[in-house]
């Protein structure tokens, strides 16, 4: 008797009962050698995994698998509000990343400030550059109201509930970080509206005691509006919020992906 | 339970084959001849090694109630969502964004507005007459106005945070919880109505009745769905019950 553990996955051993002709042999001995480095074995069921996902007829729905009323076939619209503003987030950032090639984010000049006048030149000189900026506000303004009735979704179906409280906080966090991508954004024009609005956001920090006029001059840069308060507008619209955010969706999507979506039954 | 039944607790893709008839990829398999019978033998020796290795392991699956993201509601998400994509482009082409005036500090507008989705929060901030002035501070207030209006924005960022923590359960119908619904549906009445008081300037309503019914109507619009839901629940819940709470008791 051995002292050696007897090695239940002999593959040799295995292929010595076969009884293979040469040909056989050559192509198993080759394959267990490449399997026993490369580790095909797991590339493939990824392979076969797809294979399966490819020829998959489309699920049965929610209300037929459970055998519920077949009146429900309505809320799954509404199911897509998420993916939905994850969309236009993604159109809103690539729209935006060619605004910004066009953008100076600075109140300098004669009459109007740069970057209105950029504004005005991104309008009228710039081939197709209306259309860009009002693809990404259009974006933008989708994507709030998306996230807004995604919300409201996930209040009326119970999705929020015992398992997903993480999830419904991390997506009120997002929410607000929504509307703030949006009211930097909403700044950056330096138009009319963009600076009243500005200072609508200036009497608010200064309201609050004690942090108010430290969050004034970290967030404006001062507290009367003018060029440092533009230049943290543009950075945090375009290099702190969209890590930020996009972090928060990717763990927002990673955690729905490990939970599952909560079906109303 | 027969093996018919449905099962609520998410096992099984709830895919169902075809037909009995139909092989499954496993007996197309073990049907092969020559090298891919050799490969299909030689790689289901190898997934139970692998198997074996990672039950002896301390690595545990858990079972976790849900549909999956993947592929169902992927698939189902992406064809609308390149209706709404579409969508999005059309907006743009066809109501292309004002833009207005260039900044001038020395010319207040008539008309101070954020953007639509932040007039709740800036109608928040007229909350100046609901702040109580406390006869032990000389008639004066705890509270600057604009502190109260920043802090009635905590309250309801906050207050809608905890909503998890106070609703538990498997229920998930509006019907099934007639008093969670009516709060839902109060507080989209309000975000509405504090829009409504945001611009009022805009609004053809007396200022003291607004802002009146920026409070009220809520409260009725939760009362009235409340009615509504709780009515529904009695016809609504005897046949859920029947068909659903047999399979999936409440805890």
């Amino acid at each position: 008797m051995s002292l050696e553990r007897k090695d239940e996955y002999d593959h040799g051993a295995w292929l010595e009962e076969k009884d293979l002709s040469a040909v056989e042999t050559t192509y198993l001995k080759s394959l267990m050698w490449l399997d026993k480095r490369f580790r095909i074995v797991d590339y493939l069921e990824l392979m076969e995994d797809m294979y399966y996902k490819v020829n998959l007829q489309m699920p049965k729905s929610h209300t037929e698998q459970y055998n519920l009323d077949n009146k429900f076939w309505y809320w799954y619209p509404l199911y897509a509000l998420g993916s939905f503003s994850v969309i236009a987030y993604i159109v809103a950032a690539l729209t935006g990343a060619l605004l910004g090639f066009y953008y100076a984010p600075s109140t300098a000049g004669q009459g109007d400030p740069q970057a209105y006048a950029q504004l005005v030149a991104i309008i009228k000189d710039l081939n197709f550059g209306f259309m860009l900026r009002s693809i990404h506000r259009w974006s933008a303004q989708v994507m709030t109201a998306a996230v807004f009735l995604h919300m409201l979704r996930v209040y009326f179906t119970g999705a929020y509930k015992e398992p997903r409280e993480v999830n419904w906080i991390i997506g009120i966090i997002l929410l607000s970080l929504t509307m703030v991508f949006g009211y930097t954004g909403y700044l950056l024009p330096w138009n009319q509206l963009a600076f009243w609005a500005g200072q609508i956001g200036v009497e608010m920090a200064l309201a609050v005691p004690i942090v108010g006029e430290w969050g004034a001059q970290l967030l404006f840069g001062g507290f009367s509006l003018g060029q440092p308060t533009l230049q943290r507008m543009y950075i945090l619209h375009v290099f702190v919020l969209p890590f930020v955010v996009t972090a928060l969706i990717a763990i927002h999507i990673a955690i729905v992906w490990m939970q599952g979506i909560a079906e109303p039954h | 339970m027969s093996d018919n039944e449905p099962q609520t607790d998410g096992s099984g893709p709830g895919i169902v084959a075809p037909d009995d008839e139909v092989p499954s990829w496993r007996e197309r398999k073990e049907r092969t001849t020559g090298l891919s019978r050799l490969t299909y033998e030689y790689f289901e020796r190898a997934r139970r090694e692998d198997q074996d290795l990672r039950q002896e392991s301390s690595y545990v699956e858990r079972d976790v109630l849900g549909f999956p993201a993947w592929p169902h509601e992927t698939i189902r998400n992406l064809s609308l969502a390149s209706f709404f994509t579409g969508m999005i482009l059309f907006l743009s082409s066809m109501l292309p964004p004002h833009l207005g005036d260039p900044a001038n500090p020395a010319q207040t507008p008539e008309v101070i507005l954020p953007d639509w989705y932040l007039y709740w929060s800036f109608g928040l901030l007229k909350l100046g007459p609901l702040n109580p002035e406390l006869s032990i501070l000389g008639g004066n207030k705890l509270l600057s106005d604009p502190l109260y209006g920043v802090l009635a924005n905590v309250v309801v960022v906050g207050a809608i945070a905890i909503v998890p923590f106070l609703n538990k359960g498997s229920a998930r119908r509006p019907v099934e919880q007639p008093f969670w619904a009516a709060i839902g549906v109060g507080g989209v009445v309000f975000a509405f109505t504090i829009s409504a008081l945001a611009v009022k300037n805009l609004v053809p309503i007396e200022p003291n009745l607004l802002f009146d019914l920026t409070f009220l109507l809520p409260f009725v619009a939760a009362a009235i769905s409340y009615a509504v839901l709780k009515t529904m629940r009695e016809g609504y819940m005897y046949d859920l019950n029947r068909r659903y709470y047999r399979l999936r008791p409440p805890r």
